[in-house]
């Protein structure tokens, strides 16, 4: 089974800016089939990420407006590539602070590194960042300034301890003089909220994000105060499943640095609090190239924290020529182009409530759109857990030293789509 | 510093790597000498040598212009012996570019393979695991005689990050041997290297030995191995459990008892955060408790969370792979995920696919409870800002209909309101398709039709429509005025397939309300006959002039006879599938594709390139249940057969036939299946649309039955044939003489009478 044979970056202007082969050099006239399927999707976001080619399959992500398109020779799982080359992106995004065409290009010498080490002959190698990162030191500024005093070189003439470690993702002889564990709960609500405002579907996605850095092998337990909240959940390979299984605990050697420790979802709809609500009113009018627009946001079920970063975003169909809006809060934009009305709205207080009104432009002649727009929703809530999941305590066996440890919580929108 | 010519520096980078030496362009490349030249003296300058940090920013500038396509193998010798240096970054730098350079410069790639052997006895482990797979990597003739001893050294080096290495080299190093022989030894040491301490080093044996053993079928995974890899599992990483779990499944337990052991074990994996781990595993628990159904559907249960979280990850291309699984599984498991239908509810801003994928699976499950919902749903999607998804969800509602009709019916009428020419052609495809399936609602999809001809414009839709007029005309008031808008129009009509249904739609009405269609019927035959260039639509044309010749009563017998039976099952939805029937697809790229599609797709890879189109459930919508659609691509594909071309009217005299006949010896002879019922009169009028001529034949009933028949190509060769049926035998044998032997005319004529005759036989049938 033959993984991925070669790897192609285009950017959204269909041009192939990197190309890497592992087994032999496949043209790049291959991408000509991935060009066609672009064009026939018209957009880029709608590029079908499996396209089979004569001789080929082409399996591809985009992510950061780049198209990362792999070359398959033979029958692969689907899944396997996809993850792999989302995790390429990620490691971009790690070492270059983003997945840019920019940031690849300054970087290409540590990209074809990075790409030796992550596979071999088309197998998956070393994709752990902190693996990695013994292996290739990532640019950054101070760095190289440090270099360039120091003459020292971007790789640790030893060869990376975590090699040689039983436990693959940890290496051995981690040391560190601040022994630190974070764990950031991050919260995302799903929901669509039906005209009337109830709602027609929502859904808690969760992830508990760590930082780790602590010395030796430490051996960690995470418990819960409601741990039956999580209907699934996925986990690090690190963690124990039995002992989830058997006691709800989270017990783990953690790898070093940062890594998702679980994924889980909260389904059962009534556990799901909706903090906001929109009041709408979007009409046009029938024969007549004007319609009105008015939308107010305000908290509702929000534990009595603060709403902030809220972003709207609305797709105005096709006829609305512009639009003249004003607003008590926060600033909005309309594009004439793409019809995407944004509003930048910021906090929510509950004294004054948010709100954007006026006018619609509509071409004239055409008939009044079928349907309103969708108002697609952005939001952030500090230190609140949706679900209400609380963290009880964190134990460290194995080690001596008392590490300082801390929890975070955030809730945020994420696919929260209110409709009109 | 550099060369002004730098601006034109070619967009796009090619580099070369590691495993494939040869990507560099030779372009003319104003200045690369000049260069060449200068990066060869800055290589050589002692002061730059001696400071570090500015003899990698040369080597470095050399790498740069290499992956931006300059030649560069003019400082080889001098990148040769950068390499000698304890920086690693300029070590891998200085690798790169032997790899790339080494096959077009032979006669200095030995200088290069004598350093890399020499590296891969340093005393640095990552300088020796790099040396060696760069080694490996150097595609030419004759490095195999040096790889082969620093490649076993590598398996048996200390360091882990070595022997991943070697692990793979040995594979690479059997590709460059031709895949020819199996070097045994190497195997053996590659199947005890399993029990490696490191994990990697385990899994790329098992890649390795895929590879070297490749014509043998892959590695053998025996029980000693199995268990040996199954308790290795937790301690490997994503990617090494996914490709592991694969390797299993080739293992068979041989007790129950060993079965479920191995079940309990690979229990965790099926809740890893890794999906494609969790497939792999699904997958592996499916093949192994095949005949325990039971388990399998428990194991269908237990990752409903984890696919589920999949159809919604932030990865739209995870969530479209997962959505495709989900199908699949609902396949046997209809209503598996009815209580999650919210779930695949589309959200405005998601990719396409996705959507089209989710609007399939909600067709899918829903059930009494949701329904409503769903429907509510869909009806939404119909009004979508893109027409190909509003169509999707127009089709999946008419999916949903065969189950409760009257609702969705109602839905479809309102969307006609609309007047939307792209919601419109659908809906009336899609109650095509209803009223054939559910008769019950043919009342109302008639009554919903009057209008809604103003706002099709598409052939498909044109045809159903007419279709419709045609079949259900009687019950349509105005039938006969909207078909008499097309008659007019079918000058400027651009579609033949249009013309042909508007023939049969017409000539069906007219059996029902002769004395309104009566006359645009002969405008449409005069027209269709006289000044119609499309052979096809002629043809038919001619076909149903004749047959209203042979009267009346016939041509209600034919195009009126009862219809196939709507419960025929491949007209219905497949029936649930067994598991098994897709469990070795799992977790593969066929739930993507479609079996169907998928074997195409394989089978004509080379041939022919098709495009990923996605099933979709309307797809028997295209051809309708009547006889002459058979006919219609029968006749279609004719001309195809072969060069035979018969000319028309060819008409033999009976005595000129009869002496011919005879002074002829039999140049083919062959034997059709035939059963039940005759009708000489069909056969002889679709003998006579592809221009064979019929001199004589028994009358209806007799036996056995016999007929002669005659035809003649543009060349002038005839063929003359004899029909005998006996009904008892049921078979028809078939005769052919030839006045000039021409065995590919012969075979083509042959082709064109058992097509005619296999239509007939379909249609009574």
């Amino acid at each position: 089974m033959k993984m991925i044979h070669s790897l192609f970056l285009i950017n959204c202007s269909g041009d192939i800016f990197l190309e890497k082969h592992w087994k032999s050099v496949v043209s790049q006239s291959v991408c000509d089939y991935f060009f066609e399927a672009q064009e026939k999707a018209a957009d880029v976001e709608n590029v079908p990420p499996v396209i089979s080619t004569p001789h080929h399959y082409l399996i591809s992500i985009y992510r950061d407006k780049l198209f990362f398109v792999s070359v398959i020779q033979t029958e692969v799982p689907p899944l396997f590539v996809i993850e792999f080359l989302h995790r390429v992106a990620d490691t971009f995004q790690d070492y270059f602070g983003e997945c840019s065409e920019a940031a690849i290009k300054d970087n290409v010498v540590i990209v074809y590194e990075l790409l030796e080490e992550m596979l071999d002959n088309g197998f998956p190698l070393a994709t752990e960042s902190n693996i990695l990162k013994e292996l290739i030191k990532p640019p950054t500024i101070l760095r190289s300034v440090v270099n360039s005093i120091t003459g020292s070189s971007n790789v640790g003439d030893t060869l990376p301890t975590g090699q040689l470690s039983n436990i693959p993702w940890r290496r051995a002889g981690v040391k560190y003089t601040n022994n630190e564990a974070y764990f950031d709960v991050v919260e995302e609500i799903d929901a669509i909220i039906d005209k009337s405002g109830s709602t027609v579907f929502a859904e808690i996605q969760g992830v508990i994000d760590a930082c780790i850095k602590l010395s030796g092998m430490p051996d960690l337990s995470l418990s819960f105060m409601n741990p039956r909240l999580l209907d699934d959940v996925s986990f690090h390979p690190c963690i124990r499943f039995k002992r989830w299984e058997s006691e709800r605990i989270l017990s783990f050697i953690p790898p070093d640095g940062n890594f998702r420790l679980i994924s889980y979802r909260v389904s059962s709809q009534n556990l799901v609090a909706i903090p906001v609500y929109v009041k709408h009113s979007i009409s046009f009018k029938e024969n007549s190239s004007c319609g009105r627009f008015d939308i107010t946001i305000g908290p509702k079920q929000n534990m009595g924290k603060t709403i902030e970063g809220i972003t709207v975003t609305v797709h105005m169909p096709k006829v609305v020529l512009n639009m003249n809006l004003t607003t008590t809060q926060g600033s909005y934009t309309f594009d004439p182009v793409t019809k995407v009305l944004t509003w930048d709205v910021g906090k929510i207080t509950p004294q004054k409530l948010p709100s954007l009104k006026g006018l619609v432009n509509l071409q004239s002649g055409a008939p009044k759109p079928e349907e309103n727009p969708s108002l697609n929703i952005q939001f952030k809530i500090q230190q609140l857990a949706i679900s209400g999941l609380k963290v009880n305590r964190l134990d460290m066996y194995g080690e001596k030293y008392k590490p300082f440890k801390g929890v975070k919580y955030v809730t945020k929108a994420g696919k929260f789509q209110v409709r009109t | 510093m550099l060369p002004h010519q730098d601006e034109k520096e070619p967009t796009s980078y090619r580099g070369s790597c590691g495993s494939c030496p040869v990507t560099v362009r030779k372009m003319p490349y104003l200045g690369s000498e000049d260069v060449v030249k200068e990066l060869k003296k800055a290589l050589c300058n002692p002061h730059i040598q001696a400071d570090r940090l500015r003899y990698r920013n040369v080597i470095q500038r050399v790498i740069r212009y290499m992956t931006q396509g300059l030649d560069m193998s003019g400082v080889f010798m001098e990148m040769v012996k950068a390499s000698a240096t304890v920086d690693i970054v300029q070590k891998k730098l200085v690798y790169l570019y032997m790899c790339t350079y080494a096959p077009l410069k032979p006669d200095l790639a030995l200088l290069a393979i004598n350093t890399l052997c020499k590296d891969c006895s340093d005393p640095n482990p990552m300088v020796r695991g790099l040396a060696l797979r760069s080694m490996c990597s150097l595609r030419m003739p004759g490095v195999q005689e040096y790889i082969q001893q620093p490649i076993l050294n590598g398996l048996r080096d200390k360091a882990s990050y070595v022997r991943r290495v070697a692990v793979l080299g040995c594979a690479k190093m059997h590709n460059l041997h031709g895949d020819s022989e199996v070097d045994g030894a190497l195997v053996n040491e590659l199947y005890s290297l399993l029990r490696d301490q490191d994990p990697i080093v385990v899994v790329n044996c098992l890649r390795s030995l895929e590879e070297i053993l490749k014509l043998e079928g892959g590695v053998v995974i025996n029980k000693p191995i199995a268990h040996h890899l199954l308790n290795r599992m937790s301690k490997l990483d994503q990617w090494g459990q996914a490709e592991v779990l694969n390797f299993l499944l080739r293992y068979q337990p041989r007790s129950e008892e060993e079965l479920f052991d191995i079940l309990n074990l690979l229990d965790s994996f099926l809740k890893s955060s890794s999906p494609g781990v969790v497939m792999g595993a699904t997958k592996l628990f499916l093949i192994l408790a095949k005949k325990f159904p039971h388990v399998q559907t428990d194991v269908l249960v237990r990752v409903k969370g984890p696919l589920l979280a999949a159809c919604s990850s932030e990865s739209r291309e995870l969530c479209f792979v997962a959505l495709c699984h989900v199908r699949q599984i609902l396949h046997s498991l209809p209503g598996h995920f009815s209580s999650h239908y919210k779930k695949f509810f589309c959200s405005y801003s998601e990719p396409h696919y996705i959507k089209l994928q989710k609007v399939e699976v909600l067709c899918e499950l829903v059930n009494d409870e949701n329904v409503q919902q769903v429907l509510e749903e869909l009806r939404g999607y119909c009004t979508d800002v893109s027409a190909d998804f509003a169509q999707s969800a127009i089709f999946a509602i008419g999916g949903i209909a065969r189950t409760y009709t009257d609702q969705c019916v109602q839905i479809l009428t309102e969307l006609l309101g609309l007047r939307q020419e792209h919601i419109t052609t659908v809906v009336v495809q899609t109650f095509r398709d209803l009223v054939w399936l559910c008769p019950q609602c043919t009342e109302a999809v008639c009554q919903a039709l009057p209008g809604c001809e103003e706002n099709i414009q598409d052939s498909e839709g044109k045809q159903a429509l007419i279709w419709l007029l045609g079949v259900h005309g009687e019950r349509i008031p105005n039938a006969p005025y909207v078909l008499e808008d097309f008659v007019e129009n079918v000058k400027s009509e651009t579609f033949p397939a249009v013309k042909m249904e508007l023939l049969t739609a017409l000539l069906r009405l007219f059996l029902s309300r002769p004395a309104e269609c009566q006359d645009m019927l002969g405008r449409l035959l005069y027209y269709c006959i006289e000044e119609e260039k499309d052979m096809a639509v002629r043809d038919r044309g001619l076909f149903y002039y004749r047959l209203l010749l042979v009267g009346i009563d016939e041509v209600k017998r034919i195009l009126c006879s009862p219809k196939s039976d709507p419960t025929l099952g491949l007209l219905e939805d497949p029936a649930e599938r067994p598991v098994n029937s897709w469990a070795s697809d799992f977790n593969t790229l066929v739930p993507v594709y479609g079996k169907a599609h998928w074997a195409t797709i394989s089978k004509c890879q080379g041939a022919e390139r098709c495009g990923p189109e996605l099933p979709k459930t309307s797809s028997f919508a295209a051809s309708g249940p009547l006889i002459p659609e058979d006919n219609k691509e029968r006749e279609q594909e004719l001309p195809d057969s072969g060069a035979l071309m018969l000319v028309p009217n060819r008409q033999l005299t009976a005595d000129y036939f009869e002496k011919t006949w005879l002074s002829l010896k039999v140049a083919h002879q062959q034997v059709l299946p035939w059963r039940g019922e005759f009708h000489p009169d069909t056969l002889q009028m679709a003998l006579q649309v592809v221009n064979i001529q019929t001199i004589a034949m028994s009358r209806a009933g007799t036996r056995p039955w016999k007929a002669y028949l005659s035809a003649q190509d543009d060349t002038g060769c005839l063929f003359l044939t004899e029909l005998l049926l006996e009904p008892e035998n049921s078979e028809m044998q078939i005769s052919v003489k030839q006045n000039e032997a021409r065995t590919e005319t012969l075979n083509s004529f042959i082709s064109v009478l058992e097509t005619v005759i296999g239509t007939i036989e379909e249609i009574k049938s």
